[in-house]
């Protein structure tokens, strides 16, 4: 009961928290930067052709005669071993790190949300089956897995992000366990059940909508490290496949000339670590901002 | 004429690991007549809440029911799931103790209410929304367009509790089940929220299912008035004349314990003892240890819910002396 007590006067400041996130957000200096910063990437990524000084180098045509060359003013970050200029790949390798980042989040959401609403509401042999199945999900090293389907399917960044998302779901699947558990018997559900509602529509309007904040928290965060996860599959060739511009195979190729042609593997390492570092930041302002807990 | 509710020697054990952990309800019988109100009165752990909740099935998975519930000629609990469902917010409804936690805090309180219209009654959110406002207005909820799109936490407990009522009324129900509907009110509200559904009742003519653990409230409201002890019912009566006259000394003891009755300058009575525990199975009377009439006989054998006359009944071997 007093759980119940204890989240309904939680939850009961939700509508006037919502309303007020963006201002919440706007007063941390560390939020304001994180998404200024994720903003300016998801504006490059839309506008990339655009931006980006030479699109057809960025894409991946070659440009043999002007190989290897510092950064300088034709070459803010210098070319790589096939001519091609390091800032319009870098910009244009944005699309698929944003893309399959977003891919892989939201096909886990989709995939473990319902299943861990549906365990953590009905409990008993549904529950029990339902985390056996997610237990054994979680004991693929999502790298192994992914090497698995390269092996069997070939390398490619749609198989990447299919393998990370099989080895992510369950994450996702236990966040909303958590919420429908701690739902299940809450008055207002009760209620619902007294009222002759149905359980999926209790699940999708009452439990879903209660569980849609540390979902989002958790994707916020999850989308940097899922960033990071396809650069390393890129990297060891598991990922994308030239000539497509991924930050993970860029410092890959630049990986055995990194001290004499530094700029190759340093840029596109340096927009991974950015933009994961915006998305956990990000993730971790918002925990904050949307918990009613933090007292703010 | 034929009861519309026809609680036929209920009994509830919960059960923990197997075994029986309490047995909450020990075989009551009760009747409820067409528009009827019928007081269902206890203290805490008579088994008045798990009868209520056992008429919707929706008492907890660790609960053992046994008995007939038979509600309109079907046998609630024998019924198909999806049929149960049909049944509940739309023929039988429930009105909740704590009307703040009952309604989500997402979501505007109108369109909690239209969920349950679009479900029960098949229609669209603009009928709906109509139906909505016209319920608020019966309920006399101030300026229902407005009220209606209001978070639960911007109404007040009284607004939420007549939010509850006008929910609980949206399909036009045959029977309400107010679980202490006016405990969590101050006793200014709670007069005018027992106004409020009185009123209803007259109008739209359904049957009230009304748990309380004051005597005089249920006696205001109620045509008739069952109290139960331990899970069983050992008084039953019209309202009026078993209050003015309880026969069993239980009935007795909880009206002499009411703060309205007592005299001015002189202590507030207590019933002595406590509620006996879940589990024990008295060999007698469970009140007996407790009843300052309770002889040897009380205690071997256990007294049977006798009709004493006047549409009256009475488990007690001294009900003549109460």
């Amino acid at each position: 009961m007093s759980a119940a007590a204890d989240w309904a006067s939680a939850a009961a400041a939700a509508p006037e928290a919502r309303a007020g996130v963006l201002r919440a957000l706007r007063r941390d200096p560390v939020a304001l930067a994180a998404s200024t910063l994720l903003a300016l990437v998801v504006l490059t990524t839309l506008l990339a052709p655009v931006i980006a000084p030479y699109p057809g180098q960025g894409r991946g045509t070659a440009d043999v005669a002007a190989r290897d060359l510092a950064p300088g003013a034709a070459h803010l970050f210098g070319t790589d071993h096939l001519g091609r200029d390091m800032l319009s790949r870098v910009i244009m390798g944005s699309r698929p790190a944003l893309g399959s980042a977003a891919a892989v989040v939201v096909l886990a959401v989709l995939i473990g949300v319902p299943l861990g609403l549906a365990a953590g509401y009905f409990g008993g042999k549904v529950d029990e089956g339902l985390m056996r199945l997610t237990d054994l999900f979680l004991s693929f090293p999502p790298l192994l897995l992914a090497m698995v389907i390269a092996a069997l399917l070939g390398p490619s960044l749609v198989h990447a992000v299919v393998a990370l998302a099989i080895s992510w779901w369950p994450w996702y699947a236990r966040l909303a366990r958590t919420v429908a558990q701690s739902l299940r018997h809450a008055p207002f559900v009760d209620a619902a059940r007294v009222f002759g509602v149905r359980a999926p529509a209790i699940l999708a309007r009452h439990v879903l909508r209660n569980a849609l904040t540390p979902i989002l928290v958790q994707a916020t965060v999850d989308a940097g490290t899922v960033i990071l996860a396809i650069g390393s599959l890129s990297f060891l060739g598991l990922g994308s496949q030239p000539p497509l511009p991924d930050w993970g195979l860029m410092v890959s190729d630049g990986r055995t000339t990194v001290l004499t042609e530094w700029w190759i593997a340093t840029f596109p390492g340096l927009a991974i670590f950015v933009v994961a570092l915006g998305f956990n930041l990000l993730g971790d302002a918002l925990r904050d901002v949307l918990d009613p807990r933090s007292g703010r | 004429m034929s009861a519309l509710l026809e609680i036929d020697d209920l009994a509830v054990d919960f059960v923990r690991e197997g075994r029986v952990a309490a047995r909450a309800v020990r075989g009551i019988n009760l009747e409820l007549a067409t528009g009827e109100a019928l007081g269902v009165v206890g203290e805490t752990g008579c088994g008045k809440t798990v009868t209520g909740l056992s008429i919707l099935r929706m008492l907890p998975a660790t609960a053992r029911t046994s008995g007939r519930i038979v509600f309109d000629g079907r046998e609630v609990l024998a019924l198909p799931e999806d049929e149960l469902r049909d049944l509940r917010g739309r023929r039988i409804s429930m009105v909740f103790q704590s009307p703040a936690t009952s309604f989500n805090p997402v979501f505007p309180l109108g369109r909690q209410l239209q969920h349950v219209a679009e479900r029960h009654l098949g229609i669209g959110r603009r009928a709906s929304e109509r139906l909505v406002v016209e319920r608020l207005r019966e309920v006399e909820l101030p300026d229902p367009e407005r009220t209606m799109r209001l978070y639960p936490h911007e109404l007040s407990g009284g607004m939420l509790q007549r939010a509850m009522i006008a929910m609980a009324i949206l399909c036009r129900p045959s029977l309400l089940i107010a679980d202490e509907p006016t405990t969590a009110l101050d006793v200014t509200l709670a007069e005018q929220i027992l106004r409020l559904l009185r009123s209803l009742q007259r109008e739209h003519g359904f049957a009230v299912f009304f748990i309380s653990h004051d005597l005089d409230l249920v006696g205001d409201f109620c045509d008739r008035v069952a109290v139960l002890y331990a899970g069983r019912v050992v008084e039953s009566g019209p309202a009026a004349v078993m209050l003015a006259e309880p026969r069993h000394p239980y009935t007795r003891a909880l009206l002499s314990a009411l703060p309205r009755r007592g005299r001015p300058g002189t202590p507030l009575e207590a019933v002595p003892g406590n509620v006996p525990t879940g589990l024990e199975e008295p060999t007698g009377c469970a009140f007996a240890p407790r009843c300052p009439l309770a002889e040897d006989r009380c205690t071997s054998a256990p007294p049977h819910l006798a009709p004493i006359g006047a549409g009256r009944s009475v488990a007690c071997y001294r009900w003549e002396d109460a």
